[in-house]
């Protein structure tokens, strides 16, 4: 009945015993920070031990990893489908194209996500009027409406077409350029929805005129963060740029907008690791259908897409979720 | 360019051309998004699908080309159903609006790669074409080409018949209350489902039909079909998602804003004059000319 | 989480790293030649690389192949194994492969892709290791700034092109044929620069230019520029086009009734199916640079090889071009081995036989082929100028259309 019963002379238990499963814990809680530190180191020893192929092969990946993470920060919670990607993208590159013989690495990248930024403030304020796939297919028009303007205005003003890159900066330079693009995407990915930004953005997501009755300024946070996206998206561009040797309108692709948005949605838009994942996966996977089936490979990776939207509701980040929980 | 009477009739004409094309392929996509919310990016693929069932039947068999627009569109219409019943409707299982928009733009791009890799298969990627009605017609003081203006003309006739069987017949009726009180509809016991998967088919029908149209005029690749898909998604949001007779309408007004663009300035103002309009038009009114 | 991802990374990657290009087999016991290159399959330039390109590469290896290889110096003959991939028509990935070419499979020569654009991307890696390469679809006046030493370019550039054009033009105007010209071209690089050479070149000729149009890539209907000229009074159309704006061109002029007594479009006119699409296409003219009835040889037994390997004939322009490279590459390997260095010396320095007639490089630019016209005779695409290297004599004012 009382603690005196039973055994009196036993020494009360050891305080030692518990500290071992206490530090796994802390281990374990740290994880995911080891995690991403390590790929982190990895990443940045990569082009030292890399052959280039491989590198370069980093280096794409890396590059729609920065544009799925910048597409699925603004995308993903305020659930407005931006097609512009490929309109940013455009921009950043061909701005690098114009600047880069006259400024330093890596200023180019620093002005093309500065005049997508500027493209988006002009663009976001009235697309970001429209709804749902009204925004949508008015953003992807952005890139043919880049494209043709820009055509008439090279042709018609400054009367020439394209141009080159002569000079470019060397690929490990590139390399570590993208890289540190990427990084900072991410690393805005995941501050983003701790600040009152991103708790604004879902609320709009959520739902629009409830968090305009709230007193949030909506306007003022989409088109924020919509301009600070396309930033991204722009030096993404102007980084992969010197890589092509020769630029010319047609480099507003409309195909990119919807990769971008293919490889996020695969992963997983509202998580951080989702469009990583999706931009991982796709690039690999169409590497690897393209070298394995040289007539096929279109084939395969609509069928591969078409079976993991099929499967996969939350997308590759939803298979990882389940097994954490 | 000086102003003339001549002028005016060349651009209405040849601006009612191009528009009747792009309002038959834009009113097979609205009624996918608009009914369905249903992103199908792979639109314009079956347009070229159509355009080169109508190539092969011509070249190699002679068959008349607006004969075979009572092939490729049945046949489109089947497969549209059975495209709907295996891929699209098991989206719709369990999950909110806007995911169902993203999550088929997904699907339909995996479909849009089979469906190209497909045609490359079949008919390589070599350029191909064949001429039909290639004659001018004397109009009025100018010159038309009869094919351009038969292809418009049975596009316009299509999609005005389509409005008609929409307005007037019962099925056409269930997808109406279908699209505006999608609730409603099911309360009071339209078949969901069954709706859809007609609607589907039925889109694929067009986009195919105004394929096998296009052929006599263009020539095709494999990869002829997404600024198809593009303008038909210009038109359908111009004219107000959901509404068939605004889409219809855009798809008309796009035709002529593009052809008066091209006539009166440069080429590339074509494209931009159809953006500039667009942008207009989305600022004044931020659903499309007729949307709600 | 974070343990799974990497682990998915690195099965992932390692994945990839054993993956092994897709190669042709080739049957012979010696060490094969490895050529490797990219080509578009997929994509927009899926058309132009699968009509002048593609083809000719694969006839060569087996023509090659069948002689028992590809005759090394010192080596005898070893069979070739191309090591190549569809490069969907995009700049990213061709590079990477030419990356991979180079530096991971050492492959032992490269053949280039088709386009300009694919070639402004990857001239820069060929040259950077060390691989000579022969470009037959690389059109810009922009490749003498790249000043690229391994680089070397088969057509004939914008400038002397179109002054062959001017000439002809001059020499008809001169006989009282036609007497106003009009120009159109397409807003891309090649058209635009084909445009700044016709400018001055018809200016020294003495052409009265009564307009000049331009019009976007996939442009859908040329009726208006058409009309256009036809109410101005040209006589002359010149079109700096490529496939399928040439051929839209070719349709619309019919649908608006304009037949002017000469009907040119750049690219495109010289293939076949241009020819068999039009019905024989009879008059028309356009950019030329061969046909098989030229008096270089092999030029008769390269058309029958072609039609007898793939069921259509070599376009009567850049195919001829694209074959004569690879001869050209064939001389050099036989006489210098592959040694890389050694086959560049031998291209600066050496004039080439081949089925396109004589070819020489100076500072990477074939400078011994003439800016050509042609135009649709009776089926074939007769040379018209310059009159040293004709077989036929223009025929204008061009027949009613067909």
């Amino acid at each position: 009945m009382g603690v005196a019963e039973g055994t009196p002379s036993e020494p009360p238990p050891e305080p030692v015993a518990p500290a071992k499963p206490a530090l796994e814990q802390r281990v374990l809680r740290h994880a995911p920070w080891l995690g991403w530190v390590l790929l982190g180191v990895a990443l940045v020893v990569a082009p030292q031990v890399l052959p280039p192929y491989y590198r370069s092969l980093a280096l794409a990946i890396l590059a729609d990893v920065a544009l799925a993470v910048s597409w699925a920060f603004f995308s993903g919670p305020t659930r407005y489908l931006s097609l512009a990607t490929g309109a940013f993208f455009g921009a950043g590159a061909y701005t690098t194209a114009v600047v880069m013989a006259r400024v330093p690495w890596p200023l180019p990248v620093l002005a093309a996500a500065v005049v997508a930024a500027a493209m988006a403030l002009l663009v976001g304020t009235l697309a970001l009027r429209l709804r749902g796939p009204y925004f949508a297919v008015f953003t992807f028009g952005l890139a043919e409406l880049a494209k043709h303007t820009l055509i008439w205005f090279e042709t018609g003003i400054t009367g020439t077409v394209g141009r080159l890159l002569l000079n470019p900066p060397g690929p490990v330079t590139l390399y570590y350029t993208v890289l540190g693009v990427a990084a900072l995407a991410v690393t805005v990915a995941a501050l983003l929805p701790r600040g009152r930004w991103g708790i604004a953005l879902i609320g709009i997501g959520a739902d629009e005129e409830r968090a305009e009755t709230l007193g949030i300024d909506t306007t003022r946070m989409k088109v924020g963060v919509f301009v600070l996206s396309a930033a991204f998206m722009g030096a993404v561009g102007g980084a992969m740029a010197p890589r092509w040797t020769y630029l010319d309108p047609q480099v507003f692709n409309p195909l990119v907008s919807f990769q971008t948005v293919i490889m996020a949605l695969l992963g997983g838009p509202t998580t951080i690791a989702g469009p990583i994942l999706g931009a991982v996966f796709l690039g690999l996977m169409s590497e690897i259908l393209l070298v394995k089936f040289r007539y096929l490979y279109m084939l395969s990776l609509g069928l591969v897409l078409i079976v993991v939207v099929l499967l996969l509701p939350a997308g590759l980040s939803g298979l990882t979720r389940k097994r954490r929980a | 360019m000086t102003l003339s009477p001549t002028l005016l009739l060349d651009v209405v004409v040849g601006g009612l051309t191009t528009g009747g094309i792009y309002a038959l392929v834009a009113l097979g996509l609205n009624l996918q998004y608009g009914l369905m919310r249903v992103l199908n990016v792979a639109h314009g693929e079956f347009l070229m699908l159509g355009a080169y069932v109508t190539y092969s039947l011509h070249t190699g068999w002679g068959v008349n080309p607006l004969l075979t627009l009572l092939i490729t569109g049945p046949a489109a219409f089947a497969v549209g159903l059975v495209l709907h019943r295996l891929l699209y409707a098991r989206l719709l299982i369990g999950d909110a609006h806007e995911a169902l928009e993203s999550r088929s733009l997904l699907l339909s791009f995996g479909l849009m790669f089979v469906l190209q890799n497909a045609a490359l298969l079949l008919w390589s990627a070599d350029l191909k074409g064949y001429s039909y009605l290639a004659i001018p017609l004397r109009w009025l003081g100018t010159v038309f080409p009869a094919n351009r203006v038969l292809a418009a003309t049975i596009a316009l006739s299509l999609g005005v018949a389509f409005y008609v069987y929409l307005r007037w017949s019962l099925t056409g009726k269930a997808v109406r209350a279908l699209m505006q009180e999608p609730e409603g509809a099911q309360l009071v016991g339209i078949r969901t489902a069954q709706i859809h998967g007609l609607c589907f088919g039925a889109g694929i029908a067009m986009s195919a039909v105004t394929g096998s149209l296009v052929s006599m005029l263009f020539e095709l690749t494999p990869f002829m079909g997404l600024p198809y898909t593009v303008t038909a998604l210009v038109v359908v949001i111009l004219g107000g998602l959901g509404n068939m007779v605004g889409c219809l309408l855009a798809g008309l007004l796009l035709g002529l804003v593009e052809t008066a663009g091209v006539y009166l300035a440069s080429s590339d103002i074509r494209l931009i004059s159809s953006y500039a309009v667009l942008s207009l038009i989305l600022v004044l009114k931020p659903s499309g000319l007729f949307g709600r | 989480m974070t343990m799974r991802r990497r682990e998915f990374l690195k099965t992932a990657a390692a994945g990839a790293a054993t993956v092994p290009l897709l190669q042709t087999r080739a049957r012979a016991q010696a060490k094969p030649v490895r050529i490797g290159y990219t080509m578009s399959a997929t994509g927009p330039y899926a058309v132009g690389a699968g009509i002048t390109q593609a083809p000719n590469y694969v006839l060569w290896q087996e023509q090659v192949n069948a002689k028992g290889g590809l005759a090394v110096k010192g080596e005898g003959r070893r069979p070739i194994e191309f090591v190549s991939i569809d490069d969907r028509s995009e700049i990213e990935t061709a590079v990477r492969f030419y990356e991979k070419l180079a530096t991971d499979d050492k492959v032992d020569l490269m053949l280039p892709p088709w386009g300009s654009a694919m070639n402004f991307a990857i001239a820069p890696v060929a040259t950077k290791h060390g691989y000579p390469m022969i470009g037959p679809t690389a059109i810009s006046a922009k490749f003498k700034e790249l000043a690229l030493s391994y680089f070397y370019i088969m057509l004939v550039q914008p400038e002397p092109q179109m002054q062959a054009v001017a000439a002809l033009l001059k020499d008809l105007r001169e006989q009282g044929k036609i007497k106003k010209v009009a120009v159109a071209y397409v807003n891309d690089l090649f058209g635009i620069e084909l445009n700044s050479a016709t400018g001055p070149a018809f200016k020294a000729a003495g052409l009265e230019v009564v307009d000049t149009k331009s019009y976007p890539l996939g442009a859908k209907d040329l009726s208006p520029v058409l009309r256009g000229f036809k109410a101005a009074g040209a006589d002359a159309f010149v079109g700096l086009t490529y496939p399928p704006d040439n051929i839209l061109a070719t349709t619309q002029a019919k649908e608006v009734d304009w037949n002017p007594a000469v009907f040119f479009t750049g690219v495109g006119t010289a293939f076949p199916f241009y020819r068999d699409r039009f019905k024989g296409a009879e008059g028309v003219m356009g950019i030329a640079g061969w046909n098989p009835k030229v008096k270089f040889a092999g030029a008769k037994e390269y058309f029958e090889a072609h039609v007898k390997k793939h069921q259509k004939e070599p376009d009567r322009w850049a195919s001829a071009f694209a074959y004569a490279s690879l001869q050209i590459l064939e001389r050099c390997v036989g006489e210098v081995g592959l040694d890389r260095p050694k086959i560049k010396a031998m291209l600066d320095a050496t004039e080439f036989q081949t089925v396109a007639g004589p070819i020489k490089f100076t500072k990477g630019e074939n400078v011994v082929t003439p800016g050509m016209v042609g135009q649709w005779q009776k089926g074939e695409f007769e040379l018209l100028w310059p009159k040293s290297w004709a077989t036929g004599a223009a025929m204008v004012p061009k027949p009613a259309w067909a």
